[in-house]
């Protein structure tokens, strides 16, 4: 039953960055809650890695290939809040409506 | 040969948009004159290559052209198809004549008068259905910018709603065009196998359904028709002469060749219907016109009216009646684009087109009265007149159709007493009686202005004395287009089939 | 081991073209770095005999015998190749027009360069990916690099904010790609690459994991292609980011998604085709509605543009829902017109806004008597894109209606010729603003509107971009024979088609479709969720 809890902390994990990632007003705290969708996504290839693919353990590896892709796109994200910032002088979401939404 | 119909408009188009050096407009219009003429030279080239006692398509090209869709580049003409042309080629002649000299952006408007010209053209002498489809679209923008550029100041609505319009009938053709290939078992889009197709009567019904809206927006027919008097009054003199010389006949052509030769059964049982529908059109745009006050309106109506027998005699299709529509086709598309010419001169000369305002324009000293007895002419060939070519279609129509279609036929001829009325009302109140205060001092004539009436008013009495001329063009064609709906004369039988939908 | 027995091994050759793209790439970024901003003179037209180059590599790999490669991570196909060669073709056009537009901006050219040729890199890749792992790498690639793009124009606030919301939108989207990746894994038993996965998924077709993964993975991908409802970044994305990349974006990121929806969906779903079908049949009618009923009221040029190519996805989509062969071919067909035509569009409306400095479609009142060359070719581009005979885009969309029909997707089929009639009347309306208007009713811009000057640096390649773009539209569809042949054959050899394409019957597929609630769908399958940690176990 193991395999279900892991899958289960992974459900958890992903309900909770999507539910950061509607509520928050902060474009940082955003992009947090989107690094925890992915971390959701590691947690269950880890874990049917583990459970599954004890050979070959596919899924480590396709976790290691998510998170080092996601530090580039937190970085490349927090590079562009940093431009915006520095522009606006703020990072509020919902001072962003240069753009109709 | 027939290429050439469609290739060198277009090529003349190209070469008045890419010239190099300036020209003013009376050079370029003078350019569009010539090639123009060649074209109608050529007609008359096609017209003595033109078999008329042979009845199938003739004079035929072919290339193949984008076979994984179907289309191939097919072409012939036949006794439906070439009075159209010969109709489409003069009427473009005539309509650059009444084309003021010192017409704005002159390049782009002989352009795209020359690509109208090629467009029609090409969808008559189209044997693949999405090659009449392609050419039927290609009409779409010319004519659109010519009347939203060349216009009267209400001119945006009324090509927009053109265009939205026209739009939606070449959905609702490729939609039934789609339809007819793909239920008829073909691969390809060829206009000759699918004359062999077995489709269920009850989908030819719902394709004719389709073909029926489209074709019917274009005729135009009631409740469909409401583009064409505002396209009438806001585009110009000349676009209106082609809008409801030739661009009308696209609508009834395709109907007969696409919709009742196509679908011979789904025609047949569709064929009350029609006939009613042709009735309420014919009187509906009857008594509009008695209604309006714009000449150009009411001239506009009138064709509403006279398309619908056009429909009367398709709905009948016997041999008689089929000749009656393709002879009523031309003789509408002469006396409209008359009257379109007159209405224009007289709106250029006294700058309204009112009835009300306009008073004894036939006064020969200060008044238009070549204009005049060309109009009083014009409007006498259009209730049917004897001695003129309306008549000889509205009889030809009547007598085609009073066998199958007792009650309809006689409602229609309703419709053409109606004519008289209408048209006697405007040539009593603008042509008779004393010249009004308002339109004195009336700029002068010149024969320049009068030339497209005086040829066109020359055809229609030639014709009108004479029409055997015309009628042995087509006559084999009629016989073999009907013959799939040879009917016994049910005037009998009629009564119950027609009466449930009778409008009465 | 030596090199050259792992390259054959490996089956290298098959990403040729991508090696040419990424040599290309690193002489562009090393020339900037050592030769500075002089070398802005060149590094564009390496970068384009780079791409062509490219293709003239995928061109000799046509009819490639051995096909996958990397161990089943890349399959270098003719469908590959043909999507390969629309992005890289993307890129050049791309690039002809981005010239002048960075330059006159002021933002570094080389760098641009850089990142617009490292997105190509990624859609290449995406476009031949059969693994999860490479689909998730070369994904990323383009989505990164997009990101960049749009917010190139550092100092302009649009730019930065578009970018912020393409790549919060963008993240969350590929999070969400990804934990349907990893359910894939998981329920395949074990597999990441999707021929694996399909058999791994085959006998537990129902269940409801392989639903839920189905529904994550497709709003991954049609998030790239922008279809509703998961279009909200467009709008605001091509009104803020640079045009050329707008461009780019809707064209060259837009086919890869394409790619990357008919390579998954056929090889990994199989099993659940009906369902996948009913989905993309729904996103179609909603792009397609959406997409050309929004375009009407939109004021600004790109923004409309950026309605309209939702419509057009949705156009797309019908070739790809009605998973025959035809459909497949009239998919690409159309999307290699598309590609000129929005393209060519795109080039007019830098080439007008690096002369006004605006894009609202009222400035443009009038331009016909300033600029006849202009008011021409974007003409012709928007009356292809709303598909009047006789160019390309007219052809397009009769492949695509015609295969249609013959699927027997009647309503999909009559909903698109609706849709298009709308999209004809806001696409004449920009013809009609330029054309139509009097010399007195001129827009103040096009009243202001500069001598016309193809000298200074960047303006040629501008000027080639826009002629190509407009003879290729205006002969594309009449000239069609070659075109059509090549999607043809590229879907004919391709044996994934043949277990995926489904029996149809005859029957309307659309509208009707959308009556049906989805809960129809779960609750047959809710039984086998309780088994699902049997089944993975097992």
């Amino acid at each position: 039953m193991q395999l279900n809890l892991f899958l289960l902390l992974a459900v958890a994990l992903f309900c909770i960055g999507i539910y950061g990632l509607i509520t928050s007003r902060n474009a940082v705290r955003v992009l947090m809650s989107i690094e925890l969708m992915l971390n959701a996504v590691n947690i269950n290839l880890l874990a049917f890695s583990n459970y599954l693919d004890g050979q070959s353990i596919r899924g480590q590896v396709f976790a290691v290939f998510i998170i080092t892709v996601a530090a580039a796109e937190a970085a490349v994200g927090l590079a562009i809040i940093l431009s915006i910032y520095r522009n606006r002088d703020t990072v509020d979401m919902e001072k962003f409506n240069v753009l109709k939404w | 040969m027939l290429s050439l119909l469609i290739w060198m408009p277009v090529l003349g188009a190209v070469l008045l948009t890419v010239w190099p050096s300036k020209l003013s407009a009376v050079r370029l219009r003078q350019i569009a004159f010539i090639i123009m003429a060649v074209v109608l030279g050529w007609t008359a080239v096609v017209g003595y290559a033109f078999t008329s006692s042979d009845a199938s398509l003739q004079l035929r090209e072919e290339l193949p052209w984008l076979e994984g869709l179907g289309l191939s580049y097919r072409l012939s003409v036949d006794g439906l198809s070439f009075p159209l042309l010969v109709l489409n080629s003069l009427l473009t002649w005539l309509a650059l004549h009444a084309t003021e000299a010192k017409i704005q952006r002159p390049r782009l408007y002989y352009a795209l008068i020359l690509l109208l010209n090629a467009a029609v053209s090409g969808a008559f002498v189209a044997e693949n259905l999405l090659l009449f489809f392609l050419f039927y679209e290609l009409e779409l923008i010319p004519l659109y910018l010519l009347i939203s550029i060349w216009g009267g100041p209400r001119r945006g609505y009324a090509a927009t709603k053109f265009l939205i319009y026209t739009a939606v009938s070449g959905v609702l053709l490729l939609g039934a065009f789609l339809g007819i290939t793909w239920l008829g078992g073909m691969a390809s889009f060829d206009y000759q196998p699918l004359l062999t197709q077995t489709i269920p009567v009850v989908q030819q019904c719902w394709l004719l359904g389709a073909l029926l809206i489209g074709f019917g927006i274009k005729i135009p027919l009631v409740p469909f028709h409401t583009w064409l008097p505002d396209a009438h009054v806001e585009a110009g003199t000349p676009v209106s002469m082609l809008l409801a010389g030739v661009l009308l006949k696209l609508g009834t052509y395709g109907l007969i060749r696409y919709g009742m030769v196509l679908l011979p059964q789904g025609w047949e049982t569709l064929a009350p219907w029609l006939a009613t529908w042709a009735v309420i059109t014919t009187l509906y745009g009857a008594l509009m016109a008695i209604a309006q006050t714009d000449m150009k309106r009411m001239v506009a109506f009138s064709s509403i009216a006279h398309m619908g027998y056009i429909l009367l005699a398709c709905a009948a299709a016997t041999p008689l009646s089929l000749l009656g529509a393709i002879f009523q086709m031309v003789s509408h598309g002469l006396i409209s684009a008359l009257l379109f010419a007159l209405v224009g001169v007289v709106y250029q000369k006294t700058g309204t087109r009112n009835i009300e305002v306009l008073r004894g324009l036939l006064n020969p000293e200060r008044g238009l009265p070549i204009i005049g007895s060309m109009m009083v002419l014009g409007v006498m060939a259009s209730a049917g007149i004897p001695g003129m070519v309306g008549f000889i279609s509205e009889f030809l129509v009547f007598r085609g159709s009073f066998p199958i279609f007792p009650l309809q036929t006689l409602l229609s001829i309703i419709g053409t007493g109606l004519t008289a009325v209408y048209f006697l009302l405007l040539v009593n109140r603008v042509f008779f009686g004393r010249l009004s205060p308002q339109v004195t001092d009336l700029p002068p004539v010149t024969w320049g202005d009068r030339f497209p009436g005086l040829i066109l008013t020359g055809l229609i009495v030639l014709f009108g004395l004479q029409p055997a001329w015309m009628l042995n063009w087509s006559q084999a064609t009629t016989t073999v287009l009907a013959a799939p709906l040879i009917r016994q004369p049910l005037i009998t039988q009629a009564t119950p089939v027609i009466s449930p939908s009778s409008p009465l | 081991m030596d090199f050259a027995n792992l390259a054959s091994q490996l089956n290298a050759g098959a990403i040729l073209p991508e090696g040419i793209v990424i040599i290309t790439l690193l002489v562009v970024l090393i020339a900037d770095l050592i030769v500075g901003r002089a070398a802005d003179r060149w590094t564009p037209y390496v970068a384009i005999a780079g791409l062509l180059a490219a293709v003239g590599a995928l061109y000799l790999g046509w009819n490639r015998l051995e096909t996958v490669s990397f161990l089943g991570s890349f399959n270098s196909d003719n469908l590959s190749l043909v999507f390969r060669g629309i992005i890289a073709l993307a890129t050049v056009v791309t690039i002809l027009m981005s010239i002048r537009y960075v330059e006159q901006t002021g933002s570094d050219l080389g760098e641009y360069l850089t990142i617009l040729l490292s997105a190509t890199l990624g859609a290449m890749f995406l476009s031949g990916s059969e693994e999860l792992v490479m689909i998730f790498i070369s994904l990323e690639t383009l989505s990164i690099a997009s990101y960049l793009m749009t917010g190139y124009m550092k100092r302009d606030l649009r730019s930065n904010e578009a970018a912020l919301k393409y790549l919060l939108i963008g993240a969350a989207s590929s999070a969400i790609f990804l934990y349907g990746s990893s359910l894939l894994y998981g329920l395949s038993g074990g597999s990441t690459s999707l021929a694996g996965i399909a058999a791994g998924i085959a006998n537990s077709s129902q269940s409801l994991g392989v639903l839920i993964s189905l529904v994550f993975v497709i709003a991954g991908i049609s998030f790239k292609i922008s279809a509703v409802p998961f279009h909200q970044w467009t709008p605001d994305v091509y009104e803020g980011a640079p045009t050329p990349v707008v461009a780019f974006l809707s064209v060259a990121s837009k086919a890869a998604g394409f790619a990357l929806a008919v390579r998954f969906m056929t090889i990994a779903f199989p099993s659940v085709s009906d369902q996948w079908q009913f989905i993309f049949t729904a996103l179609a009618i909603l792009s397609m509605i959406l997409g050309n009923v929004v375009a009407i009221a939109q004021t600004s040029m790109k923004r409309m543009l950026a309605y309209s190519s939702i419509g057009q996805a949705g156009f797309v989509m019908i070739g790809f829902v009605i998973g025959t062969e035809s459909g497949y071919a009239s998919m690409l067909f159309y999307l290699l017109i598309y590609l000129f035509m929005n393209l060519g569009a795109f080039t007019c409306i830098i080439l007008f806004s690096l002369r006004t400095g605006t894009d609202q479609i009222s400035d443009y009142a009038g331009l016909y008597q300033k600029d006849p060359l202009l008011t021409l070719a974007l003409s012709i581009c928007l009356l292809s894109l709303g598909g009047i005979p006789p160019l390309a885009g007219f052809f397009g969309k009769l492949y695509l209606f015609w295969a249609g029909w013959q699927a027997g997707a009647y309503g999909l089929v009559i909903l698109g010729l609706l849709t298009s009639v709308v999209s004809i009347y806001y696409y004449i309306r920009v013809v009609k603003m330029m054309v139509v208007k009097e010399p007195q009713e001129m827009s103040e811009t096009i009243k202001n509107y500069p001598a016309l000057s193809w000298k200074p640096f960047g303006m040629r390649p501008l000027q080639v971009g826009l002629i190509l773009t407009l003879i290729t539209t205006s002969l594309a569809g009449i000239l069609s024979n070659p075109l059509f042949n090549l999607v043809n054959a590229s879907v004919a050899d391709v044996p994934l088609f043949e277990a995926a394409v489904p029996i149809r019957p005859a029957a309307p597929v659309s509208l009707q479709v959308p009556a049906t609630p989805l809960s129809a769908v779960v609750p047959q399958s809710a039984p086998q969720a309780q088994t699902l940690n049997v089944n993975l176990r097992s």
